[in-house]
This record gives structure tokens, C-alpha cells and sequence, in this order.
């Protein structure tokens, strides 16, 4: 069955910053389901439910409370049923660290957090109606982190 | 050259030694034959003039019996017949001497022979002349004529005897002619040998001589050595010591006994005496050497504490070697030292190094508050603030206007703060890893970076050629970045900004700015601008973190930016210097060291 919307989650534990997520999303004019989540504990138990609807592009804090963005995106990877999900890391930091890391343990964007509202808007549509397919295939380190 | 050698070498005075031993042997043999020869000749001497007297003795008692038989014939008294009666008693044995020194010559026994032939007949003539005159039957003839023959006999005694002596004497002279004959060369023989040895032994003694005086120099600077190192033993506050391996003696220099706090040779120098001092939990690392390290000829150095006598706690460490001396005994000597401030000091040294690690990982830990538990509020703020002047920017009044645009500005010098610290903290960042890549590459890189800023004011940027180096790639390209940022920052308004970059190879001894003591070849970029300049005294300010020569209001900027090329380029053990001239430009070298 062919979906006519773009389900997206936020694994966040900063309430602003879900709050701008959601708004981002309710001004674009693309037709989006957005679920958001406060750590990673939820985000896994969501996920693990048998009859969950899984994400189109999963949206990945790196900083959270209980389990970490990077423990997230680890179980993720290790389940091949989560392998149609675009992962994208949405973190404050910029760091060379966890830019390698993310990127060696397979996520597939890199998002650093736009400090204007007009930026995060742009970003979020340009993530969301990304050619996955495309990027996914000539992904390297250089277009990684996503040029804002 | 042999010879000289051979005069050096210790088997010469051996030599010597020998040939004199056997010289004085020789001249002791040869004196001895001289003696007995002189002795001999003497015995003979003596024996031909004992044969000569008993010859004449003999003789003149046959002449002794011719005169009393003619006494006795003339007056016929009796008295005449004892001189005649015991002469032929004294001729017997005067003959028998005389026989007797002469059996061993057989020219003389003949003699003799001859002799008492012609004795016998004298004696017979003379008892048968006395016989026929006691029986008054002897004539005057007859008388006459026994008396001719008794005359003719006597005579052939007398040539007998006489021929006897001048035989002896012959024979003395012939033996004489001998012994001076033997005894005329040999003196000479024995002269030369005695000189020989003479020389011989000089020339050994002059030898002996020098090697004592020798001896004396090379003991004296042994004296000095064993000085100069018992000094040194003080001065460098360690001692010596050796063991014998099969007898267990050791012998400790003076200084082991100081390091102790004792007199020197106060105990016995055995190990057990020593133990004493060592503290009780160290003393297992003195259990008896391994076969292995006598294998190895090598006793690793090891540390332990000692407490001395004055009760003070001390480390010592001790080092040793085998070595075997010239008559194979195998020896262990060794050095013990006082290690103590050494030992102290890198204790220190090592607790700095913890401190020091813990204050790095405080720093790293800093790092990541500036990087995102700061970054994050002001984020924060700053989208709020976008959000509120997006939607509610209408609804202000001018004032309110006002307030938000300074709120925004004054978060976004913030958020550059952050940034720039953040890059400076990356510049110290302890992990460098070098690559061989080509600067051209990092300066497009970087124009890339800047391009908006390049176009916004128009900029041209001329360069040469630059070369492949090995540096931190991201570090060099953040330099070039910061290096043409700041010069299209301090840009002259309504002048586009021309940034020309040279770059040659250059010694550091050419160069008046660099230090001459360090690294020869250099690579020198320039970059050089037509901006606002500045003036030359703050030339060395500008590169100190947060130190600004405008007002923020002016020029945007946190005084972060050269800071961050100056650590760079010291992490690349390079040089950073600046020139200006206000309203002309600024003039910025770098050297960076060509591995």
C-alpha cells in the first residue's frame, strides 16, 4: 500500500527543540506525519512494537538521557527489519568526533542544529525530500555532514 | 727493529740471566783446570828436584863406601870399614827412593836399571877387592887393576846418574812448555766471557732501571687515577665495588661506606653487612645472581631503599658486569649510586604528569561544555528570537524593534565566540596527524570556504605556486582561512581587497627573523594585503589570544583568529610574524620547516 504522507521521528530529549521540530514541520507545506520521542528508551520501545509503524527518516539526538543517540543508532543497524530507514543525526555538535562516529556506525545524514527558525525549516524539507536512494548510494564523508 | 724488540720483551732479561749463570759457570770451570794445572806443575817441580837429591844423596854414598874401603885398604884399621859397611846400607835405600819416584817413567826405569847394574858391580868390585885384602891375597897388581875397573864403574855411575837428572829436568821443562802453553790462551778466553757477561749485565741492569722507573710513572698515575676517581665516586655520589664469584669476598670502594653514613671501611665487606642497611621489603632483589645473567655477563641495574646509619631513607641503584681477570677467576664488579633525587624528582615528576592529565582531561571536558551545553541555550535563544521577529516583528513598537535587532546581533557574536574558541581548543588539540599534501589544494579549499565573503567585497587573490608539505591538512587550511578572512576583514571601504601570497625556499641563516640555531631549509609564504593596516608596534599584540586593535562595532571579531594561526604554525615547529603600515596594508610571513 502506497503511503501518501512522509512519516518522520525525533528522538529528542529537549523539549524546544521538539516543539521547533514540530512547528518546522506544521509551516512546510509537505504532507508529513511527525512523531516525537523524549529518549532513546522510547524511541527503541516504539520501534520493537510488532505492529509499529516504522519511520520513513528517523531524526537522531545524539545527547539523551537513559540510552544515547549513538546506542540508538547502533541497535537500529544491527536489525535488518529498521533497514529502509534513513537515519539522520540532528546534534548541537559539530565535532569531527561524532561526525566519524555516526558516520562509521551508519547513519546517513549529518544535521547540525540551525540556531534561525528559517534555516531548521529549509534544512528539514531539503532532509525529507532528499533522493535517498541516491544519496544513500554516493555517501561519503565529504556530503556527510549537510551543508547549511 | 727485532733486536729492540727482543731488548724490550721480558724473555731478555731471562736470557741474560741464563747466559750470565752460564758464563760464571765456564769461568769457575776453567779457573779450577788452571789450579789443578798449577798445582801439578809444582808436585812435578818438586818431584824432579826429590829425584835429583836422592840421586845425588845415592851418589855420594857410593863415593862414601869407595873412601872408607880405601881408608880401610891403605892403613888396614877396622874404624875405615864402618863408614863403608853402613854406606851400603844407605845406598839400598837411597836406591829404593829413588826407584820408587821414578816407576812411572819407563825412559827412567831403564835408566835405573842400568844404574843398579852398575852399582852392583861397583859394590861387587869393591866386597871381592876388600875380601881378597883380608886374606892378604891381593897384589899390588891385582889391586891396581880392580881399582881401574872400580874407577871405570864409579864413572859409569856418575854418567848414569848424571844422565838421570838432565832426563828430569828435560822432562820438567817439557811439562813447564805445556802448562804455559794451556795457561797462555785461556786467560784471554776467560777475559773476553767476563766482559761479555760485564756488558750483559749492564745493559740488563740499565733495562731493570728503566722499567722501574716505569713502574714508578705508571704507579704514580695510578695513584692519581684511583685518586681522581675516588673524587669523582664523592663528587657523583656512587661507589664501586667487585665480588669474587667463587669465593664470595667483596671489596667496596670508600664511598660506598659515605653513602651509608659510615666511616670508610668500618664493616666487614661482606654482602650480609651490607643487607643490613637495605629496607627489609627490598631485600628479595639481592638473592643470588642467575645462572643466566653470569651467562650473560650482565647484572641489570636495580633500585632499592636503604636506610643509612644517621637513619635516613635513601635510594640507591646498582649495576654490575662480569668480567674475568688474567688469572680466570670470574669477577663481578659493579657501581651502586645514590638515586635519590632522581628517584624523587621523577616521582614528582610523575605525579605533575598525573595532574597534568587529569587538568587535559578537565579542558576536553571543557571543550565539550563550549561545544554544546553553551551552543545549545544560545541556539536556543537565537530561534526564538528568529521566530519572534518573523512573526511578531509587526506587533513591536520601534524600541522593541530596536531591542531585538541588538539581541540578535549580540547572540550571533556570541555564537562566533563559541566557534572560535572551539577552533582554538581544536588548534591545541594534542592529536596531529601529518600528512604529505599540496598546499594548493588547502588554499583553494579555503577560498572555497571564504567564497562568499571573497565575492561580497570583490576580492582578487593572486598566488604562486605552492609546494607539497607534510603538515596537519585541516589545521594548515584553517590558517590560510583566518589569514585571507582577516585581510578581507580589515579591507579599506570602497577598495577591493588584493591578497597576493608568495612563497619561496629559504635557509634559516638567510633569514634575519627566524633563529639561526634552528632547522636549515624553510618554506617562507607571504600574504599580503592592501586593507587597513596597522600600526607596527602591535605587530607582536595582535597574535595574543582575545587582543584586538578595533573596536567590535568597527570590525566584527573576537580576537580569537590569529591566535589560532599562531598556535597552528607552532604546532608546526614554524615562525608567524606580522608588518603593517596603517592605511597601506599588512604583511603576514609564515615559515613552516621543509621535512
Amino acid at each position: 500500500m502506497q503511503k501518501e504522507y512522509i512519516h518522520i521521528i525525533l528522538a529528542d530529549d529537549d523539549e524546544d527543540d521538539r516543539l521547533f521540530f514540530t512547528d518546522a514541520f506544521e509551516e512546510l507545506k509537505i504532507n508529513t506525519k511527525v512523531n516525537t520521542f523524549a529518549d532513546g528508551v522510547a524511541l527503541m520501545n516504539y520501534l520493537n512494537q510488532p505492529d509499529a509503524v516504522l519511520p520513513d527518516v528517523l531524526f537522531l539526538d545524539l545527547n539523551m538521557p537513559r540510552k544515547n543517540g549513538i546506542e540508538c543508532l547502533d541497535e537500529i543497524k544491527s536489525d535488518e527489519k529498521f533497514n529502509d530507514i534513513a537515519i539522520a543525526i540532528f546534534s548541537t555538535s559539530s565535532s569531527e568526533e561524532h561526525i566519524e562516529e555516526t558516520f562509521v556506525r551508519g547513519a546517513n545524514i549529518y544535521i547540525k542544529k540551525p540556531s534561525d527558525f528559517a534555516t531548521l525549516k529549509k534544512v528539514l524539507s531539503d532532509v525529507v525530500t532528499l533522493n535517498w536512494q541516491y544519496h544513500t548510494s554516493g555517501l561519503n564523508k565529504d556530503n556527510f555532514l549537510m551543508r547549511i | 727493529m727485532k733486536l729492540h724488540a727482543f731488548y724490550k720483551s721480558p724473555t731478555f732479561l731471562k736470557s741474560v740471566f741464563v747466559v750470565s749463570i752460564f758464563a760464571i759457570f765456564f769461568i769457575s770451570a776453567v779457573t779450577f783446570k788452571h789450579i789443578n794445572l798449577l798445582n801439578n806443575s809444582s808436585k812435578w817441580v818438586t818431584h824432579s828436584y826429590e829425584v835429583n837429591l836422592e840421586l845425588e844423596r845415592l851418589f855420594s854414598y857410593l863415593k862414601d863406601s869407595e873412601t872408607g874401603q880405601r881408608g880401610f885398604l891403605i892403613t888396614k884399621d877396622s874404624t875405615f870399614l864402618e863408614p863403608y859397611l853402613h854406606a851400603k846400607e844407605k845406598i839400598d835405600r837411597s836406591f829404593k827412593i829413588v826407584k820408587s819416584y821414578t816407576k812411572d817413567n819407563p825412559l827412567q826405569e831403564n835408566n835405573i836399571r842400568k844404574l843398579e847394574f852398575y852399582i852392583n858391580k861397583r859394590q861387587n868390585y869393591l866386597s871381592k877387592t876388600l875380601h881378597m885384602s883380608l886374606n892378604r891375597s891381593l897384589s899390588d897388581e891385582q889391586l891396581k887393576e880392580k881399582m881401574i875397573i872400580g874407577k871405570l864403574t864409579m864413572d859409569s855411575v856418575r854418567s848414569h846418574i848424571n844422565e838421570m837428572i838432565l832426563l828430569e829436568k828435560k822432562n820438567l821443562i817439557a811439562r813447564e812448555l805445556s802448562y804455559k802453553d794451556t795457561i797462555k790462551i785461556t786467560p784471554i778466553f776467560v777475559y773476553i766471557t767476563l766482559l761479555i757477561t760485564l756488558v750483559l749485565i749492564s745493559i740488563s741492569y740499565i733495562r731493570i732501571n728503566k722499567d722501574l722507573e716505569k713502574m714508578q710513572v705508571s704507579n704514580n698515575r695510578l695513584k692519581l687515577l684511583n685518586e681522581s676517581s675516588s673524587l669523582a665516586e664523592m663528587v657523583g655520589n656512587f661507589g664501586s665495588w667487585q665480588q669474587d664469584i667463587t669465593t664470595g669476598v667483596f671489596t667496596f670502594s670508600d664511598n660506598i661506606y659515605r653513602l651509608l653514613g659510615c666511616e670508610p671501611q668500618s664493616f666487614k665487606k661482606g654482602q650480609d653487612d651490607f643487607i643490613k642497611f637495605v629496607h627489609p621489603e627490598d631485600r628479595h632483589t639481592f638473592e643470588g645472581l642467575t645462572s643466566e645473567q653470569i651467562d650473560n655477563k650482565n647484572l641489570p641495574a636495580f633500585t632499592y631503599r636503604v636506610t643509612t646509619k644517621d637513619k635516613k631513607l635513601r635510594y640507591f641503584r646498582t649495576t654490575g658486569r662480569i668480567v674475568t681477570n688474567k688469572m680466570g677467576n670470574d669477577l663481578l664488579i659493579g657501581t651502586t649510586s645514590d638515586v635519590t633525587d632522581e628517584v624523587l624528582s621523577s616521582l614528582s615528576l610523575e605525579q605533575q604528569n598525573l595532574e597534568l592529565e587529569a587538568s587535559n582531561k578537565e579542558l576536553l571536558a571543557f571543550n565539550y561544555v563550549a561545544s554544546h551545553d553553551l551552543q545549545e541555550p544560545l541556539r536556543k535563544i537565537q530561534t526564538f528570537i528568529s521566530r519572534l521577529s518573523d512573526k511578531e516583528y509587526d506587533k513591536l513598537s520601534d524600541n522593541g524593534k530596536e531591542y531585538i535587532n541588538r539581541i540578535l546581533s549580540s547572540a550571533e557574536r556570541m555564537r562566533i565566540l563559541i566557534d572560535d574558541l572551539l577552533q582554538y581548543s581544536r588548534a591545541n588539540k594534542t592529536e596531529k596527524v601529518f600528512e604529505k599534501v599540496n598546499l594548493n589544494d588547502l588554499l583553494e579549499n579555503a577560498k572555497v570556504d571564504l567564497a562568499q565573503s571573497i565575492e561580497e567585497k570583490s576580492a582578487v587573490i593572486e598566488h604562486e605556486s605552492l609546494p607539497k608539505m607534510t603538515v596537519i591538512p585541516f589545521q594548515i587550511q584553517q590558517l590560510f582561512i583566518n589569514l585571507i578572512g582577516n585581510s578581507l576583514k580589515y579591507s579599506k571601504d570602497n577598495v577591493p581587497p588584493n591578497i597576493k601570497i608568495s612563497c619561496q625556499k629559504v635557509t634559516a641563516t638567510e633569514e634575519t627573523q627566524i633563529p639561526k640555531n634552528t632547522k636549515d631549509k624553510f618554506y617562507k609564504i607571504t600574504f599580503e594585503d592592501n586593507g587597513i593596516g596597522f600600526e607596527q608596534e602591535y605587530a607582536e599584540k595582535i597574535f595574543i589570544l582575545f587582543n584586538r586593535l578595533h573596536n567590535k562595532n568597527d570590525y566584527a571579531g573576537t580576537g580569537i583568529g590569529l591566535a589560532i594561526c599562531k598556535k597552528i604554525v607552532e604546532n608546526h615547529r614554524g615562525f608567524i610574524f606580522a608588518k603593517g603600515e596603517p592605511n597601506i596594508g599588512a604583511t603576514f610571513t609564515i615559515y613552516l620547516a621543509d621535512n
